[in-house]
């Protein structure tokens, strides 16, 4: 019971925070939410079962994509269309693991990449559906009981999202699955050898993750009430791979730590270093890669860590 | 003896045109202690591999409580209770010594995914931690416990490796020269360990290369040679064994002499 009072406390704090922000301020707030979500489930995909795949921004993308088809262009009435557009989700991410997770390493990282781009392409070239360049614009969620689920009410939705995947992804990654998942990162002949079925294991990871982000694309479609090809272009997804890195891959906490310090970096930085991040997040990559493998939750362990030796050490003294 | 656990029947693998194992024909019952033993390249490992899954058999039969394993790949082969450890430690170097041994228990968590999502999976989780906890004690690991994996020495390594197999509720264990690169002091303390899992009904396979640490603590030794099974028997009768003792030492008249008498 305690756990679900945290859990209720977190989502009314959350979702309450940008009324008290000014409008674009709260428009920035719910996009780096998004980004939160998908760096987790990009942290349990990358991180914790080891996979080196960049498929995830494409998945937001499908499922952008999916429900606004569904919903706006075909008439299928939202909630089918929202599970409709997840369906569609958890069936292409099952298609393309079911090959991919049987690569190892870089030609996984080459045959996601080449699917990211693929959607690209289909989304550009896809004509009256896809809206081509311009994307699909000018729909909006319609009134449920009279409000409009616009501006910081949409917040909640989001808000729901990510502490649904968080709960989602923190329980996989306690059970006998995030072992398994792990076990066959660091080793999968041993893992095998302990029973794990690496390959089912694999593909269990990457359709669950690549679904999560599906689902995040649903909630980002009615964020702006448009989407572009441009938005889910291909450097996006190593930016997310930036903040799960530096923020400590394979650790969610990291990632929520990741994803909301290199999010507002830019904006932060703006005043005195104008466009030029991108600069400044290849060095702090740089630094973690070289200095920090395990990123800043890594070093915030380390001074727990100190500390909970320190206390024992010094009742020692005192006694 | 009792009902063999394991038999192994006329089991064969070709490379190429290399013949590895040759015919071999062994069985293995519950608490017993059997040593495969033969100098460098006698087909111990590949037998092994075969066992566990690692090879498919070119011929011949592998079975398991009546039922034949062979050419199952390996995770099948540990979910019917055959576990294993590795000549090279093989840690999990991102896991806890607790979540290492828990991997082992893999095949013991009942329900699905949809068990973890909507928390009963939480109680399995509990037990086996326990579990996985009484074993590390068992092997002696307890000081160890919050020790990096990649801290350990080489010995307790292997003694992870152990913990690790019995976690799974085996039914046989195939130890792979579990003495191989420990320090005298520790051979002694695993062969402890050995007749102690022996004790607890669970058939022990043990490849190894090392007499000295074999010899008393097997009740039975196969003995191989170019792929060929030359003696099978007590550890007192191995030794003294003019065919063993012609493999070991490369004569191969005495070894050809022991097979043609055995056949």
């Amino acid at each position: 019971m305690p756990r679900l009072v945290y859990y209720l406390a977190v989502i009314a704090v959350l979702a309450a925070l940008p009324f008290f922000l000014a409008s674009y301020q709260g428009d920035v707030y719910r996009k780096m939410l998004l980004w939160v979500t998908l760096a987790l489930g990009y942290s349990f995909l990358f991180g914790i079962a080891g996979q080196v795949a960049f498929s995830h921004f494409a998945f937001y993308g499908i499922g952008a994509y999916g429900v606004v088809i569904l919903w706006f262009k075909l008439g299928v009435p939202l909630p089918l269309a929202v599970i409709g557009a997840i369906a569609v989700c958890a069936v292409l991410a099952l298609v393309v693991a079911i090959p991919a997770t049987r690569l190892e390493g870089f030609y996984l990282a080459l045959a996601t990449l080449a699917f990211a781009q693929l959607l690209i392409v289909v989304l550009t070239e896809g004509g009256e559906v896809t809206g081509a360049a311009a994307g699909i614009q000018r729909y909006a969620l319609p009134a449920i009981f009279g409000v409009r689920l616009t501006g910081p009410y949409y917040t909640a939705v989001i808000v729901l999202l990510l502490v649904g995947t968080y709960a989602i992804l923190s329980r996989l990654e306690r059970s006998w699955f995030g072992r398994a998942c792990r076990a066959a990162r660091d080793n999968s002949e041993a893992a095998a050898a302990m029973g794990v079925d690496v390959a089912r294991i694999k593909v269990i990871a990457f359709t669950l993750t690549s679904t999560l982000a599906g689902a995040a694309g649903i909630v980002y479609a009615f964020v702006d009430n448009g989407v572009a090809p441009t938005s889910f272009d291909i450097d996006k997804v190593f930016t997310l791979l930036f903040m799960i890195v530096i923020g400590g891959s394979g650790r969610l906490a990291g990632a929520v730590v990741g994803a909301v310090l290199l999010y507002l970096a830019p904006f932060v930085l703006e005043p005195y270093i104008g466009h030029h991040h991108p600069l400044v997040y290849g060095c702090i990559m740089l630094a973690a890669i070289l200095f920090q493998r395990e990123g800043l939750i890594g070093v915030f362990d380390g001074v727990r860590r100190r500390f909970a030796r320190a206390r024992p050490r010094s009742m020692e003294l005192a006694a | 003896m009792s009902t063999p656990l394991l038999s192994v029947c006329r089991l064969t693998k070709r490379f190429g045109g290399l013949v590895a194992v040759d015919a071999l024909d062994f069985e293995l019952a519950s608490g017993e202690i059997l040593g495969l033993i033969g100098p460098n390249g006698a087909g111990k490992t590949t037998t092994f591999n075969m066992i566990a899954g690692a090879y498919a058999p070119t011929g011949g039969e592998i079975r398991f409580a009546g039922a034949p394993i062979h050419g199952l790949p390996p995770h099948e082969i540990a979910r019917r209770g055959i576990m294993r450890t590795f000549q090279h430690n093989m840690p999990f170097a991102g896991l806890s010594i607790a979540d290492n041994v828990l991997v082992g228990a893999h095949t013991k968590f009942r329900g699905g995914i949809g068990g973890i999502l909507v928390g009963t999976a939480r109680r399995d989780e509990a037990e086996q931690r326990r579990r996985a906890e009484e074993m590390i004690a068992f092997v002696g690991l307890g000081e160890a416990v919050g020790v990096p994996v990649t801290a350990l020495s080489f010995g307790q390594g292997r003694l992870l490796e152990v913990a690790r197999a019995l976690a799974g509720e085996p039914k046989v264990l195939l130890f792979d020269e579990p003495a191989a690169g420990l320090t005298p002091g520790e051979c002694e303390r695993l062969a402890g360990i050995i007749r102690g899992i022996a004790e607890r009904g669970i058939a022990v396979l043990l490849i190894e290369h090392d007499m000295r640490f074999l010899l008393p603590l097997a009740g039975r030794v196969v003995v191989l040679n170019f792929g060929r099974k030359i003696a099978d028997g007590p550890p007192e009768a191995i030794r003294d064994d003019p065919a063993v003792v012609g493999a070991y030492l490369g004569d191969p008249a005495a070894a050809h002499a022991g097979m043609r008498e055995r056949r």
